[in-house]
């Protein structure tokens, strides 16, 4: 080494600068962090609504009901994991439930021509896929604000549903469908089945793959994913993708649901994916994000508006409820990062 | 200046431009780095000194000009590329993922995985262990390597991002004002991980705008001024008071 001047010598040994914590300092650290209390933000609450709703209403704490609940929350569930993968890139997709109205369309189409089921099936999560290729595309590659791109494909989509359709719903009478509609393996119903193996799957995607971490980082941060190499709008594609097929998917959940094609777009599922996917802890700036606690957001959200139907507050005031969470849950995560 | 002589050079950047629409950052400069050294670039702001190191990362394709890097002229695409080919940066805004792990964020696009393509799953414990390893061995006081790089301090944070650059490349490391953000102890704690991946072999091109650190660290420097390389000598033949009238423009000979 031929530096000149001399180093200021270090003390090594002031490097460790306080003992271990203890077992008690361990659990108030951990209490005290961010990361910590949104996470448990949607089980609490979980657990606070079915104590609260089961002391009002007698009805509410039996078996039947609560596998109601669980089975009429399967579509919220899976918009909620969709939109997940586009916030935690520091996105949102507005254009679900439009993609999902016009995945219904596209099912009835080909279930109509005699596809058969599987096919009308790949073709609803097809259209789902195509959205997502479409708003990924705008988002990573043409760089445009994911809010104005999604507002667009949401119009757009839900224009070409309503022409094709000429809005008019069309019965499907599926004899698989209605079995997993009405069936149970084991205690759960098997359309709540199915999305709980989807929500495996989606978990193991995010946390034991690559492709999960880089979307992490890229919502992140996007300039450090961009230096270590990473490309940044394919990953986003991956990820509005994956947030397209899943609302596709959600068409199949909703025509086996009601018996029928829906080719009138609900804005209150978006609405309602975003409030799941904010008290299930995931970050609104991107990079922090969990597959089961949006599930648990949106299995919350439904038992909340089943608990107040069951102790007799009009289904009016949903939006309100739902529209409040979300702004409680933003405030709460205001300035942080 | 005495570029391009036959000394056997890690890297060598021959009349490297760059401009950024009318803005022209770099005007032709052109400077080496000797293997086993720390050569430093100093500067004023607006230099064209990260310009410069980021066409060496791969982060912009220079306008024109030629990189040579172990005698084989070399042209990086992406940032992707400049790795594959042994070149680590330490960017000054670190590149670091603050919600990820340590060991997420070591191995961020070099995830270690099994099983066959598109079902591939990461080895995590593989990765906590290597980067748990890494971390010990270059004596860098990180708390864990399960921690989220959010909750580090400035200098831990730095010792990552560096700790990660040379996991990658042993050859060679590029970084952008390493300790500028640290206080006097985390900076003196960078300087000694930069001394200790320097005697283990390892080239490192750093910026800084602290005369006394490159004084102390490097064996070359390299003034720059207007989008040029204006000198270059050994560091052991100028003076901090030499080179800030250098990089100000009050001498323009050595």
């Amino acid at each position: 080494m031929l530096g000149s001047a001399p180093a200021p010598t270090l003390d090594r040994s002031t490097d460790q600068l306080a003992p271990p914590p203890t077992r008690v300092q361990r659990v108030l650290r951990t209490a005290r962090l961010e990361e910590t209390w949104t996470r448990a933000t949607a089980p609490t609450a979980l657990v606070v609504a079915m104590i609260v709703f089961s002391v009002i209403s007698p009805n509410f704490a039996t078996w039947h009901n609560v596998n109601a609940m669980l089975a009429d929350a399967a579509i919220p569930v899976l918009l909620a994991m969709g939109m997940t993968f586009a916030v935690m890139l520091a996105g949102i997709d507005l254009s679900m439930a439009a993609t999902l109205a016009l995945a219904s369309v596209v099912f009835g189409l080909g279930y109509q021509a005699g596809w058969g089921l599987p096919v009308s099936c790949l073709l609803a999560i097809g259209v789902g896929v195509v959205v997502g290729l479409a708003n990924g595309f705008f988002v990573g590659r043409v760089r445009i604000p994911d809010m104005i791109v999604t507002l667009g494909t949401m119009g757009l989509v839900q224009g070409i549903g309503l022409v094709v359709s000429k809005g008019v719903p069309v019965p499907v009478a599926d004899d698989t469908l209605r079995a997993i509609a009405s069936q149970s393996a084991g205690p759960l119903r098997l359309n709540i089945l199915i999305v709980l193996v989807i929500g495996v799957a989606l978990h193991v995607l995010l946390t034991h793959t690559a492709v999960g971490t880089h979307l992490l980082a890229v919502g992140d941060n996007m300039d450090a994913s961009k230096a270590m190499g990473l490309r940044v709008p394919r990953i986003k594609l991956a990820g509005y993708v994956i947030g397209g097929a899943l609302a596709g998917t959600a068409a199949i959940f909703l025509i086996l649901y009601v018996g029928s094609t829906q080719p009138a777009t609900n804005t209150d599922y978006v609405m309602k994916a975003v409030a799941a996917t904010v008290l299930g802890g995931t970050s609104l700036f991107g990079g922090r994000a969990t597959v089961w606690g949006p599930m648990l957001g949106a299995i919350l959200l439904t038992v909340v508006q089943t608990g107040l139907t069951m102790v007799g507050v009009e289904a009016f005031y949903e939006p309100a409820v739902v529209g409040v969470v979300v702004l409680a849950a933003a405030t709460l995560m205001r300035g942080r990062k | 200046m005495a570029v391009g002589s036959g000394a056997p050079h890690k890297i060598e950047v021959r009349d490297l431009t760059k401009s950024f629409g009318s803005v022209e950052a770099l005007k032709g400069a052109s400077l080496y780095a000797r293997p086993g050294e720390v050569t430093a670039i100093v500067g004023d702001n607006g230099a064209g000194k990260s310009t410069l190191i980021k066409c060496l990362a791969g982060y912009h394709t220079p306008d024109a000009g030629e990189v040579v890097m172990d005698g084989e002229p070399v042209h990086f695409a992406s940032p992707l590329a400049a790795r594959h080919a042994g070149i680590e940066t330490v960017y000054q805004d670190l590149a670091l993922a603050d919600q990820l792990t340590v060991w997420q964020n070591i191995f961020l696009n070099r995830e270690l995985t099994r099983g066959v393509p598109p079902f591939r799953t990461t080895r995590r414990a593989e990765m906590r262990r290597q980067a748990h390893e890494l971390v010990s061995s270059l004596a860098v006081n990180v708390p864990g390597v399960t921690q989220t790089v959010k909750r580090l301090s400035g200098g831990q944070r730095q010792a990552v991002a560096i700790a990660r650059a040379v996991m990658w490349s042993n050859q060679f490391v590029i970084m952008d004002e390493p300790t500028a953000a640290l206080g006097l102890r985390e900076t003196a704690q960078v300087e000694d991980l930069i001394r200790r991946i320097v005697d283990a072999g390892t080239t490192v091109l750093i910026i800084s705008h602290n005369f006394e650190q490159v004084m102390r660290l490097s064996q070359q420097v390299w003034v720059m001024r207007g989008g040029r390389v204006v000198n270059g000598e050994r560091t052991s033949d100028v003076t901090g008071v030499e080179l800030v009238a250098q990089v100000t423009g009050a001498s323009t000979f050595a």
